[in-house]
């Protein structure tokens, strides 16, 4: 007979966590609501900090890392202790878990609207926030394993796989998205190139989505709603297939961000087959979600945590139907670019982690008060505010992708584009970004409610910071085939075998689609014309990160009849080895730029900078007067060279020491051609504006240039 | 057809069908190991949280 051991379950950390979850909540959606108004009302870019590029960055760090974040471990801290029947191993580490994790958060909300980014979506976070990334989330795997380590429950719940999966894969993910080489104490260049950094980026930018949003929150699930509905999980066998099938398969599916772009085809085909197959994991887990209500319905109609949770895993349904669905080539060719991708990206996040998020705060805040609710009223008044909210926030998004990507493809008789310029299909679109802002306007509403509402819970309990708990002493023999035969039950009492499992599960993944991809050297066929940048035009280069264009202008022409004649030759793969980052971008708020260079004279792009309404009347395009006014930096270019040159760009040897001098020179000549366009203002060339100009006009223009052999 | 798909790597077909073949082993073995086990395991495991 075992010992009763007596312990208390560590409610303080939890407490902290939940209330960094809704503080980041309320930040990350205002930061959403002001973005979306810039759409709106191009005036709201207030420059240099506060302008569109730099803030959706901004918005989705605080979402996803710091809303969902802290969100994700409130839930993995209240729920583990529980099933493992243990307090966290380390209180210090917790700790040391809390504050680094909201450091990092503090350093990118100065760091991204400083414009200090990588521009790699989801990894644009600089290089020493980075590392500090990964030593804060070692210190939260040490206190994991080791309050499973010693736990007083043999079995690990399903629960507690989720999140083994969830650590083990973002630790990967974002070590091998990072591998970076530092120039400066904030910039740095990626190890990979191109075609290359692309497919690490897509590999890791989905696995973020996989791994971060979802198999943590779907951990959350099978603990919380089953605590909530008061009655076991539908199907544990399901459970048991769900997480495996759905760590095996996700991690296969990032190059559907890439369809049609230069991956060769074999590893977009991969991402497709497997984005397809992932419907059948993920509608497992929604289905064995809601089937735990059954019998529990009428419930639901009076319980709001369990309104906001049945909210959460029918948008998590929705959105892993809609997602293979547009990892079709043919549904891809529409969606992509477009609108379409914010509205299904909104449903996840608000509907799935936002929603479950709310619904487990609801739940927990009462317990760990030892109250009520302070207003269960006010929790529906939340629940259906954000609920229309969500509708009315994607609906119109829909509408806007389905409409402009419709505009884009549409050919007269004549055989000339309808909507030949692009600022049209902006404007047609303007009345849905409208009312998306008006829907994102309801769900803001709806969290501050929440928010109210959790404070006002709060106000009137007592918090129980150390909650008492006994069980007994854990037996730590299992037998190696259990009498019963089951072999779940082996893998069960062995978190790390489970974690090799996972990890070999995982790694295969991204073995088999990255590797090839990275030393094979014919998988991106080379183009002799194709140059590395001027020192000039790498300046520009980074200013171009630095503002954030790629949120809004994509660099990537897809072999459509509708695009190549919108902007001309479809991209090649070869194009782009000398492109780190790369910045083909997502979402084209504004047109592709890949074949800017020498469409326009060099004053076009002066005046378009300066107030880009003056060349294209009703652009909703922030200005950017200031960088006709900022000198022009090229000290840190040497470095630069230097480093480009150390991962393989074919700058000629001590190039670093005359690279400044080229870049004078080019400056000089941009400033010239201003001067000869009637831009005639003093030291032109000192200015910034000189090197983006310069960056741009360049862009695409390799492959025009006539090869040596052949002039 | 994979043949199509992947002709531009030498050799790569193997990479990519071991692993579905992997993929389809793991995914049936743990599906019918799942489905044919302990009935009264598999409820003790699914009432874990119930129980804390």
């Amino acid at each position: 007979m075992s010992n009763i051991q007596q312990f208390q379950y560590d409610n303080k950390i939890v407490r902290a966590f939940g209330v960094a979850s809704f503080v980041f909540g309320v930040v990350g959606m205002l930061v959403g609501l002001i973005i979306a108004l810039q759409l709106l009302f191009p005036s709201l870019n207030l420059g240099p900090w506060l302008t569109f590029g730099r803030l959706r960055p901004l918005h989705t760090n605080a979402v996803i890392f710091a809303f969902v974040g802290n969100g994700l471990f409130m839930g993995i801290y209240y729920s583990l202790q529980r099933l493992l029947k243990a307090r966290m191993w380390s209180d210090k580490l917790s700790w040391i878990h809390f504050w680094g994790w909201q450091v990092i958060i503090a350093c990118a909300a100065v760091t991204l609207p400083m414009g200090l980014t990588t521009s790699g979506e989801y990894s644009e976070l600089i290089w020493p926030l980075d590392i500090l990334i990964a030593l804060i989330w070692v210190v939260f795997g040490i206190n994991m394993f080791g309050t499973i380590l010693t736990r007083r429950e043999n079995h690990l719940y399903v629960a507690i796989w989720f999140y083994i999966a969830t650590w083990v894969t973002v630790a990967v993910l974002h070590i091998v998205r990072s591998f970076e080489l530092p120039v400066t104490f904030t910039e740095s260049y990626p190890l990979f190139s191109g075609v290359q950094e692309a497919l690490v980026q897509w590999w890791y930018g989905h696995n973020a989505v996989a791994f971060f949003l979802t198999t943590p929150y779907l951990g959350m699930m099978y603990y919380f709603l089953p605590k909530a509905a008061n009655r076991p999980v539908y199907s544990y066998r399901l459970s048991i297939v769900h997480f495996w099938a759905l760590i095996f398969i996700y991690i296969w599916a990032g190059p559907h961000h890439l369809l049609y772009s230069t991956l060769p085809d074999w590893v977009q085909s991969l991402g497709t087959v497997f984005s397809i197959m992932l419907i059948a994991p993920s509608w497992g887990g929604m289905l064995n979600g809601l089937l735990t209500l059954r019998g529990a319905w009428d419930r639901v109609r009076q319980d709001p945590v369990l309104k906001f949770m049945v909210v959460a895993v029918t948008a998590y349904g929705m959105a892993t139907f809609e997602g293979p669905m547009l990892s079709i080539k043919s549904v891809n060719a529409i969606s992509h670019f477009t609108d379409w991708t914010i509205a299904h990206v909104h449903v996840g996040a608000l509907g799935w982690n936002g929603f479950l998020t709310f619904g487990v705060l609801y739940w927990l805040w009462p317990r760990m008060y030892r109250t009520e609710l302070y207003s269960k009223q006010l929790a529906n008044v939340h629940f259906w505010i954000g609920t229309l909210g969500i509708i009315i926030y994607a609906v119109p998004l829909y509408w806007a992708g389905w409409t402009q990507a419709l505009m884009w493809k549409e050919f007269t008789p004549e055989g000339t584009l309808a909507w030949g310029n692009f600022l049209d299909t902006v404007k047609q679109i303007i009345p849905m970004y409208a009312i998306r802002a008006f829907g994102g306007t309801m769900f803001f509403v709806g969290t501050l409610l929440g928010v109210y509402n959790l404070i006002k819970t709060a106000q009137q309990g007592t918090f129980l910071s150390n909650e008492p708990a006994e069980a007994p002493e854990r037996e730590h023999r299992m037998e190696l085939v259990p009498t019963d035969g089951h072999w779940h039950r082996w893998i069960e009492g062995r978190p790390i075998q489970m974690l090799l499992f996972s990890t070999i599960l995982i790694a295969i993944g991204g073995i088999v689609q990255i590797i090839p991809m990275v030393f094979i050297e014919n998988q991106v066929p080379k183009i002799s014309t194709v140059k590395p940048y001027t020192p000039l035009e790498l300046t520009g280069r980074d200013i171009y990160i630095r503002e954030g264009c790629v949120g809004c202008h994509s660099q990537m022409i897809r072999p459509f009849r509708s695009e190549t004649e919108r902007y001309g030759e479809y991209s090649k793969s070869g194009e782009y080895i000398y492109d780190r980052p790369f910045l083909w971008g997502s979402k084209r708020t504004g047109p592709d730029l890949w074949r800017e260079g020498g469409k326009y004279p060099d004053s076009w792009h002066y005046n378009h900078m300066y107030d880009p309404t003056t060349m294209s009347p009703g652009s909703i395009m922030p200005a950017y007067p200031h960088l006709l006014e900022d000198p022009l930096d090229l000290s840190g270019v040497p470095a630069k060279i230097t480093a480009l040159r150390t991962l393989g760009t074919p700058y000629p040897r001590d190039f670093e020491k005359y690279a400044v001098g080229n870049a004078e020179e080019q400056a000089q000549k941009v400033a010239k051609n201003l001067a000869e366009q009637g831009i005639k203002d003093q030291g032109m060339d000192k200015k910034e504006i000189v090197a983006i100009i310069a960056y741009l006009q360049r862009l695409g223009t390799d492959i025009k240039v006539q090869p040596a052999a052949n002039q | 057809m994979y043949k199509y798909l992947l002709q531009s790597v030498e050799g790569i077909q193997w990479f990519a069908i071991t692993t579905l073949l992997l993929f389809f082993s793991t995914f049936c073995f743990a599906a019918i190991r799942a489905f044919f086990s302990n009935k009264e395991d598999m409820r003790r495991m699914a009432e874990m949280p119930l129980k804390d």
